[in-house]
């Protein structure tokens, strides 16, 4: 092109670059980015673009065949734009897929705890006092006796055993009996004494169960000590029920004082609880169980908890290649009043897994086989921005009081505790500590159970935030267990059975085992199919494009390079047309004001309407500006594109050469 | 004749040279290809030529690079699953019921008496021991025990002895029947080192299995028992094993339980069935089982209503009284659902109902619907399993479990020269048992607890791409009630219709009332479809084409075509230069400029 000094020259006496521009400028037709009008632009844009709609509205002749494509092509544009959003928004989408592998599978840890949580005869000491206040209660509610003496024993008796502490705080929260709901009148079981009720608040079934006669009516009162109009009375409709709950109330208290040591030491040990272990057709025994302690069922056992670093895997399915116990139970030292079953109870879990034996545990019975058939299957779900979970916890603003990795339950029950650290100043029972906090007792916080029980109604009604902040975990394993029955041992073989266990436990007691003392265990494999549940994106970038591809292809046979058309005609060529536009006037405007005479027309809008009208340009892919300088056309337009060229015409010869001769001179400067 | 005037005309074309240059050719496909790019790149300035230029190398590296991806996704063969739940009528499931027993105590007491007899006497060694010192052996003190009379052959085979282990460092052995007492010599010794250390301090003696191998060195191991209980009845096993190999398949059902003494009552759906409808099999584990529309012969039931009502609902006995009591110690029948024509394997899969009790059974078809290679590594019948499924001789489906033990008997085969008893026999070969296979024990025992082996067995063996899973919602109630009357009522007329007799001989300790039915959704199935198929990458690849390039199939055509013109203008200009290069060489002869006229008529008058 045209060395741009020769631009600057332009003003005074013609360069012949000037001159040969000019020369140009009216014989060529000048569209296309350097045409001079928006809707020359326009016209060029539309007879050039690769996109199909557009040309049609130029081509067409007649008024409403234009109308009609310009409202096809715009509508065109509109369902492209429209699906694009689709697309874009239907982008996080999943798609599941399940697999089954046929492999060796990891045995998941099994824990294994007795219902009654400690030997009620190393317990004894602990809880007479409280016991012999449930069975006074038991007395003077039913008329039931034990054979003794329904005589009351008085305060002063227990006060000389010298634990004062307890029978004060059996005085604080004592049963009661109501006589008269709508009098809110109440009778102190144990002493008799009638009592007024301050409390407003109606628990635990006031609500959602009608309950027969108010006499009947069995519960306890808890009240704020700071301020004793603030109570909270439940009531329940059975007695039962209530001295459980009761039972419970200052069972953990008690137990809240008593140190770990202790009370592992009142526990089961492994020895007591396993009377044969089988696992894999290889006798194993308590060496092979990991101790874990249960705030509320004390000793716990967890078979191949991997500890030791090593899981031990499963090879064959069947029941004999399980993991094969009989147990022990020693259902003359249950707990009376705590516990109402025998038999004990299993979790199957993951090794990281914390085994939430209370919520989801399996019992056991008694004198019973057990057979556990699992079936494993392994889940993992997308995180953000697919769904909301969490793949390790980290990202949850709750510490996690367990020493396993994150779920759920865990997220709640760690939530629950901080709030209950926060609030009432110490930590329930049955929960982990958080560090700096103790267990709640009733000697150093009085007020804890009536605040416990605020709290825990709160939680439950998803007051305290906590099932807004955690989140469920994204992957998890899960054993589905499918439980039947047996009798064991059978009638016949019963006798020589019960002898040889016997036998086996000579060590520890010297007596003759009773079959409701034992419960036979198998948990195995079905089969060793490993289903494997998996979220996987259901788009990517390149689907996603191609999708795109496709709808801008069907539509209107558009693009990437047309979109960058667009952008170039509409924005750039357009924004820099006006600007040459507005340049122009100004300075049509800066020389009418300095020479007022009357001008020539600007020049440059006579050789684009001289261009329209060039015969040159009567095929409908016009040449530009540049295109016509280099590569010229072959004359006959008819057919501009269809045959093979004639290649000979391709030479640089062509319209221009002879009535330019000095276009080449002016370049060759 | 075409042929020929293409040929001349090609002739002709590359005697005169190519028509046009490679830059003609090029401009000319950028001015009319359909592709969107390469038009811009010819028609616009000097700069703008340039964009356009890298944008479109640019997109067309994008293209390939896509499409590359695109082609991997399509190769890997990924699918897509979707899942179904609801009700529909379906083929009630196979259930075999069978007897946790294998045998009616009653008719093979004589077979079992030496051994019965053996283990009694051994029981009674066992407890003796508690009290004694433990280092001194135990004597033999003739007046008491009845050894003399005892036939110790049996025991010889297999026999049991305690380990004594006050000291750990030197475990005395005792053989509960000898009064030799062997050293630490043979060190006892176990296959898996996780589960079992030697050392205990928690229990003194136990009792172990010793095994031993008398076709090479004598070579012992010992299995240790942390329970006596445990120990003996692995031994009973063992031996009892051994000794029903020996009996022929016929006498063996006679000794089981027969069905119309186990299946008292059937009812499916309103429709009455008795133990005729029902098909004997014979399970090595369990004894006579017999399996309700099992489909082999007649056409499998339909059910097409949920509930109990329309279930099956049967009533058996287990005769518990009837029991060996040191083979099962756990009593109650042992059932299964499974699909028509396949083989239960009651011990993987099977469940347990217990005596005395009403058992229902809700039903939910878990299946899972896969496709075979390349998508999921499963085998659609297990034709290209290379193990020989034994369970062909039932003539039932391929299963996983079939594999599993059809491989370990091939194994036990090829190791031990015997097949084990519990498992199908290949052609040729004999049940394993004491008196010709004096160590099939050991052999056994070893190869059991081999990794090894299983690990074959695991690699070889393939499951099948239709998985059903029947999930069972159990649940159990006392039954018959205890209210007498109501258990006379249902005792007698049951006894009756069986034995004919007016004594009732049934008791809550043998009969069982099950009921099998659908649940109201009966069926989930998780079926897999392709997540890429050839239409799916045709219409990515065209998309991505197009979003980048505007191209299509027709555009790769004219791309094509360009390039064997390239070739072409190639081939004509090598032959050209070729044909140039001749002249040269041919001018080259003369190294001066040929000869003008003149010259050479000087030349030639010269001479």
């Amino acid at each position: 092109m045209a060395p741009p000094y020769h631009g600057d020259t332009r003003e005074f006496s013609m360069a012949p670059a000037k001159k040969i521009k000019a020369k140009i400028k009216k014989t060529l037709p000048v569209t296309g980015p350097q045409a001079p009008t928006v809707s020359e632009l326009m016209h060029w844009y539309c007879m050039n673009t690769n996109t199909h709609g557009c040309r049609r509205i130029v081509v067409s002749r007649g008024r409403l065949r234009k109308f009609i494509w310009i409202l096809l092509t715009l509508s065109a544009v509109g369902l492209i734009l429209w699906q694009c959003a689709e697309l874009i928004m239907s982008y996080y989408t999943a798609s599941v897929s399940v697999t089954v592998q046929f492999q060796k599978l990891p045995f998941p840890a099994v824990t294994i705890c007795n219902i009654n949580p400690y030997k009620y005869s190393a317990m004894k000491e602990h809880l007479s006092e409280l016991d012999k206040e449930t069975k006074n209660a038991l007395e003077t509610l039913y008329g039931f006796s034990e054979g003794k003496s329904k005589v009351r024993r008085d305060a002063a008796d227990w006060n000389s055993t010298g634990r004062n502490m307890q029978s004060k705080l059996l005085e604080k929260i004592p049963l009661l009996k109501f006589d008269d709901l709508f009098k809110k009148t109440a009778t102190e079981i144990l002493s008799g004494h009638k009592r007024k009720i301050e409390g407003s608040a109606f628990h635990q079934g006031s609500s959602m169960v009608n309950i027969g006669e108010p006499q009947d009516v069995v519960g306890f009162q808890l009240c704020d000590p700071n301020n004793s109009s603030d109570c909270a009375v439940y009531i329940f409709s059975s007695g039962v029920n209530a001295i459980q709950e009761w039972y419970k109330l200052h069972y953990m208290n008690i137990m809240a004082q008593i140190p770990l040591e202790m009370k592992v030491n009142m526990g089961y040990s492994a020895e007591d609880l396993l009377l044969t272990c089988f696992f894999d057709g290889i006798s194993c025994d308590s060496r092979n169980f990991t101790p874990f302690h249960h705030p509320l069922y004390g000793n716990c056992y967890t078979f191949n908890s991997g500890e030791n670093g090593t899981i031990l895997t499963t090879s064959t399915g069947g029941s004999e290649y399980g993991l094969q116990v009989v147990l022990y139970v020693e259902e003359a030292d249950y707990n009376p009043f705590l516990v109402t079953s025998t038999g004990a109870k299993i979790i199957v879990h993951d090794q990281d897994e914390y085994p939430f034996i209370e919520d989801i545990g399996t019992e056991i019975e008694t004198a019973m086989a057990t057979s556990i058939g699992m079936h494993f299957t392994r889940s993992h779900k997308l995180s953000q921005p697919y769904s909301d979970c969490t793949e390790t916890g980290n990202d949850i603003p709750v510490a996690n009081l367990y020493n396993k990795s994150y779920s759920l339950q865990i997220c709640l029950h760690s939530c629950f505790q901080r709030a209950m650290v926060d609030t009432c100043g110490c930590a329930q029972y049955a929960q982990p500590l958080p560090p700096g906090a103790e267990y709640c007792n009733y000697k150093k916080y009085p007020n804890w159970m009536y605040c416990y029980y605020k709290l825990h109604e709160k939680f439950v009604k998803e007051q305290l935030g906590c099932q807004q902040i955690c989140k469920e975990s994204c992957s998890f394993k899960e054993w589905t267990l499918t439980t039947s029955l047996a009798q064991w041992p059978s009638s016949v073989s019963e006798d020589w059975m019960l002898r040889v266990l016997s036998w086996d436990k000579r060590q520890k007691i010297n007596k003759m085992l009773n079959k409701t003392d034992l419960a036979n265990l198998v948990v195995f494999y079905k089969d060793l199919n490993e289903r494997f549940i998996s979220e996987n994106p259901a788009n990517n970038l390149v689907i996603l494009l191609s999708n795109f591809g496709g709808q801008l292809g069907l539509w209107m046979s558009c693009s990437m390079v047309c979109v960058i058309e667009i952008i170039e005609v509409f924005f750039i060529d357009s924004f820099s047309i006006v600007m040459r536009r507005r340049w122009q006037k100004m300075k049509k405007w800066w020389n009418d004001r300095k020479a007022p005479r009357p001008q020539e027309p600007p020049q440059v809008n006579a050789p684009a309407k001289e261009g329209h009208d060039n015969p040159v340009c009567t095929d409908e892919d016009l040449p530009t500006f540049n295109t016509a300088l280099r590569l010229p056309l072959p004359q006959e337009n008819h057919m501009p594109r269809t045959p093979p060229p004639n290649y000979s015409t391709l030479q640089l010869n062509a319209a221009f050469t002879d009535q330019l001769p000095d276009t080449l001179e002016g370049r060759s400067h | 004749m075409n042929l020929k005037k293409y040929f001349i005309r090609v002739l002709h074309r590359l005697q005169k040279g190519p028509g046009y240059t490679y830059k003609e050719l090029l401009v000319w496909y950028c001015d009319n290809t359909n592709t969107h790019g390469p038009k811009r790149i010819i028609r616009e300035g000097p700069k703008k030529k340039f964009i356009w230029f890298f944008l479109t190398l640019l997109f067309a590296s994008l293209v390939f690079w896509q499409w590359g991806i695109l082609i991997t996704t399509y190769l890997s063969y990924s699918v897509s699953s979707s899942l179904s739940i609801g009700f529909k009528t379906m083929k009630f499931p196979a259930v075999t019921v069978c007897n946790a027993s294998p045998f009616k105590y009653s008719k093979v007491r004589h077979l079992l008496r030496e051994l019965d007899e053996l283990t009694e006497a051994a029981l009674e060694r066992i407890l003796q021991s508690k009290n004694r010192d433990a280092t001194s052996a135990l004597p033999l003190n003739s007046s008491e025990t009845p050894s003399q009379t005892l036939n110790l052959r049996l025991w010889n085979q297999i026999p049991l002895v305690l380990i004594d282990e006050s000291d750990p460092e030197r475990p005395v052995i005792i053989d509960l029947f000898e009064t030799d007492e062997s050293g630490s010599g043979a060190q006892p010794n176990n296959s898996s080192p996780a589960l079992v250390n030697v050392t205990s301090e928690a229990k003194k003696q136990k009792v172990a299995m010793k095994l031993c191998s008398r076709k090479a060195l004598p070579n012992c191991i010992y299995r240790n028992f942390t329970s006596a209980a445990q120990a003996v009845t692995e031994w009973y096993i063992l031996q009892s094993t051994s000794i029903f190999a020996k009996i022929p398949r016929n006498e063996t059902v006679e000794m089981g339980y027969q069905p119309e003494d186990m299946i008292l009552a059937c009812l499916y759906g309103a429709e009455p069935c008795s133990y005729r409808n029902f098909t004997p099999i014979y399970h090595p584990d369990h004894g006579n089982c017999y399996i309700f529309n099992w489909g082999k012969d007649e056409e499998a039931l339909f059910s097409s209503n949920p509930g109990a009502e329309f279930g099956l609902k049967l009533i058996l006995d287990i005769s518990q009284q009837d029991y060996i009591p040191y083979l099962t110690s756990t009593a109650g029948a042992r059932l299964m659902l499974h699909e028509q024509r396949s083989f239960p394997f009651l011990k993987d899969l099977g469940i347990y109902a217990m005596s005395g009790t009403e058992t229902s059974i809700g039903v939910l078809v878990d299946e899972l619907e896969r496709m075979g290679f390349p998508y999921s590594d499963c085998t659609m019948n297990g034709s290209d399993v290379p193990v020989k499924n034994l369970y062909n001789e039932y003539n039932t489906t391929y299963s996983i479990q079939a594999c599993l033990r059809s491989c370990f008997q091939a194994q036990m085969f090829e190791t031990c020269g015997c097949g084990h008893y519990l498992f199908p026999l290949p052609e040729g070969v004999s049940y394993c048992n004491s008196e010709d296979d004096p160590d099939w024990a050991y052999c056994y025992s070893s190869l059991r607890s081999s990794i090894g082996h299983r690990q074959f067995c695991i690699d070889s063996c393939k499951e099948t791409c239709n998985d059903i899973q029947y999930k069972m919602t159990i649940s159990m109630a006392d039954w018959p009630s205890e209210a007498s009357e109501e258990f006379q009522y249902m005792q007698h007329p049951l006894t009756y219709e069986r034995d004919q007799s007016r004594n009732a001989t049934l008791d809550r300790n043998g009969i069982i009332k099950l009921n099998i039915y659908f649940q109201e959704y009966n069926y989930r199935t998780i079926s897999e479809s392709a997540a890429t198929t050839i239409v799916w990458l045709l219409s990515s690849l065209g998309g991505q084409f197009g979003f980048w390039m505007g191209g299509s199939v027709l555009c790769l055509i004219e791309f094509g075509e360009i390039i064997i013109d390239f070739l072409w203008i190639t081939v004509i200009k090598i032959s050209n230069w070729g044909k140039g290069l001749k002249q040269k060489r041919a001018r080259a002869q003369y190294p001066d400029a040929p000869p003008t006229v003149s010259e050479l008529v000087e030349a030639h008058i010269n001479l």
